[in-house]
């Protein structure tokens, strides 16, 4: 008990509640402790002002008042009421309580439906997601097809993603640069020129203009670039301006195009 | 003296019926057949489960080429009619190797073929219900009649004639030229959702097109037409950068 300090047991002790033995040994320990000491005096400070302060009374005067109010209150209480006006004001205020019910059950129903709404809102909003993600799990399998057809239809399921993600991008770039069907290859670049403002994309189709041999995609892939203004491009194409094997309709493309590179 | 006529040209006979020997190949296993030829390709159905080839009667083995083999760029002769003929997985590889002898070559109705042109050699497919897909890649020029399957076909200088049958698979048609006409023919009836496009050349057809509409207003650019017909369908692209597209109602 010694070490240990009795602070919990000071406001009993003041009040003198504890049992005597309890008593005493909290006595013995204030006398050695003196910061039991100060915590005691600082309670029986506040013990002190507690007892001291007046509780408050109302005066007469204000009880006078108050029941005077009252009685005239009462008073008031007391008058009769005619039965036809009380009938009027009964038949009203029914009315209004079941025009109040009504208005309840609609209010309710309407909150009802409306918290279903949400529900079945976000419900297909996960359904959309879901099937996203299947579209976009059966788009990447599809372009992979043994046959060109399908791979076709696999890079047209593009239509169905506003914002297709790097995984979708990279796999039509991949048809792009490494189909070895010209069909496959331009319904990808079709693709892909859609999001000419994806960085990925732009350097994609400066990797293409570099390899493609098919003149259909390289005009495609020239059109795009100087829609753009890619700067990048401007190598590529004038390396194709120089190879003899070039169509002469697409040198007159990229002549006509590159001076439109700023 | 006469029975020494007769001996030889019954041996005579013989050695020409040799020659004319055509080839063939079972297809069990095989899912796509490709073709690859310099020279033209003319591709008919038949009955039977096999690839056979047709030795062109014209062609006789030189008497300075007899007992040598033909050497191609693809591979060797190991047909006796020119051909190289190697099977890769599910897939049958058939490369031509002359120049400039072309070939006929027959194969069941439901057979996947690809067939590629790589020089001048002029492609003809006629009959197929399975996939097609038709690459020629210089000078030569497709002509599928009869087809019900998926069409893939893309030439560079030569033209591209397509007939249809009925047209139901869900998997999309895509016909792409870049100098050469592409000339489509469709039942009447077909469902689909077309794409017509061209750069440089016109595009005619005797379809009722309902232009896809954005906020009202119809697409008069000329260079590509959206449209649907008979409520939408099967995805057909048709597809020339210098060329005129002609798609035919049938």
């Amino acid at each position: 008990m010694e070490k240990n300090h009795v602070l919990e047991l000071i406001p009993e002790y003041l009040d003198g509640v504890l049992p005597v033995e309890i008593q005493k040994q909290v006595e013995e320990h204030l006398l050695k402790c003196p910061k039991c000491q100060k915590e005691m005096e600082e309670m029986k400070l506040l013990f002190n002002a507690l007892d001291t302060e007046v509780v408050a009374v109302p005066s007469d005067r204000l009880k006078a008042k108050f029941e005077e109010a009252l009685e005239a209150e009462k008073e008031n209480m007391g008058q009769v009421v005619s039965l036809t006006s009380r009938k009027r004001s009964n038949w009203a205020s029914n009315l209004l309580k079941v025009a109040a019910s009504i208005a309840l059950l609609v209010a309710a129903f309407q909150m009802g439906s409306l918290f279903q709404q949400q529900k079945v809102d976000e419900n297909i909003s996960v359904l959309k997601d879901e099937t996203l993600q299947m579209k976009q799990t059966a788009m990447l399998s599809l372009m992979e097809n043994q046959s060109a057809s399908k791979r076709i239809q696999g890079v047209n399921y593009i239509d169905e993603f506003e914002h297709p993600d790097e995984a979708i991008i990279k796999a039509l770039a991949n048809r792009l640069l490494n189909d070895e069907n010209d069909n496959v290859r331009l319904t990808a670049f079709e693709a892909l020129s859609k999001f000419t403002s994806s960085e990925t994309v732009k350097n994609v189709f400066i990797d293409a203009l570099g390899q493609e041999k098919n003149p259909s995609i390289q005009i495609g892939i020239i059109e795009e670039l100087v829609k753009i203004q890619e700067k990048k491009a401007i190598d590529p194409m004038k390396k194709l301006l120089d190879e003899e094997e070039t169509q002469p309709f697409v040198k007159e493309q990229i002549k006509t195009g590159l001076p439109k590179i700023i | 003296m006469r029975k020494f006529t007769i001996l030889t040209l019954a041996l005579a006979f013989v050695a020409t019926l040799k020659a004319q020997n055509d080839y063939s190949k079972s297809l069990n296993g095989i899912e796509w057949v490709k073709i690859e030829s310099k020279a033209n390709i003319n591709l008919r159905t038949y009955d039977a489960n096999e690839l056979l080839i047709k030795g062109n009667r014209r062609v006789e083995t030189s008497e300075k080429a007899k007992g040598l083999r033909l050497v191609g760029e693809g591979g060797n002769d190991n047909t006796d009619v020119g051909f190289y003929v190697v099977q890769d997985g599910n897939t049958l590889i058939v490369k031509n190797l002359r120049k400039s002898e072309g070939a006929e070559i027959y194969l069941p109705k439901t057979q996947n073929v690809s067939v590629k042109s790589t020089w001048s050699g002029d492609i003809e497919i006629d009959g197929f219900t399975g996939e097609i897909e038709a690459d020629a890649q210089l000078n030569g020029s497709i002509e599928i009649m009869d087809v019900n399957g998926p069409v893939t076909a893309n030439t560079l200088n030569g033209d591209i004639t397509v007939e249809f049958g009925t047209v139901k698979q869900d998997s999309p048609i895509s016909i792409y030229s870049t100098n050469g006409a592409v000339d489509v023919t469709l039942p009447g009836n077909t469902p689909a959702d077309l794409s017509l496009s061209s750069t440089n050349g016109d595009i005619y057809t005797n379809f009722e097109l309902k232009r896809e509409e954005k906020n009202g207003l119809k697409s008069v650019s000329g260079r590509k037409v959206n449209a649907a017909i008979n409520n939408g369908g099967v995805n057909i692209s048709l597809k020339s950068t210098n060329g005129n597209i002609y798609l035919r109602k049938q």
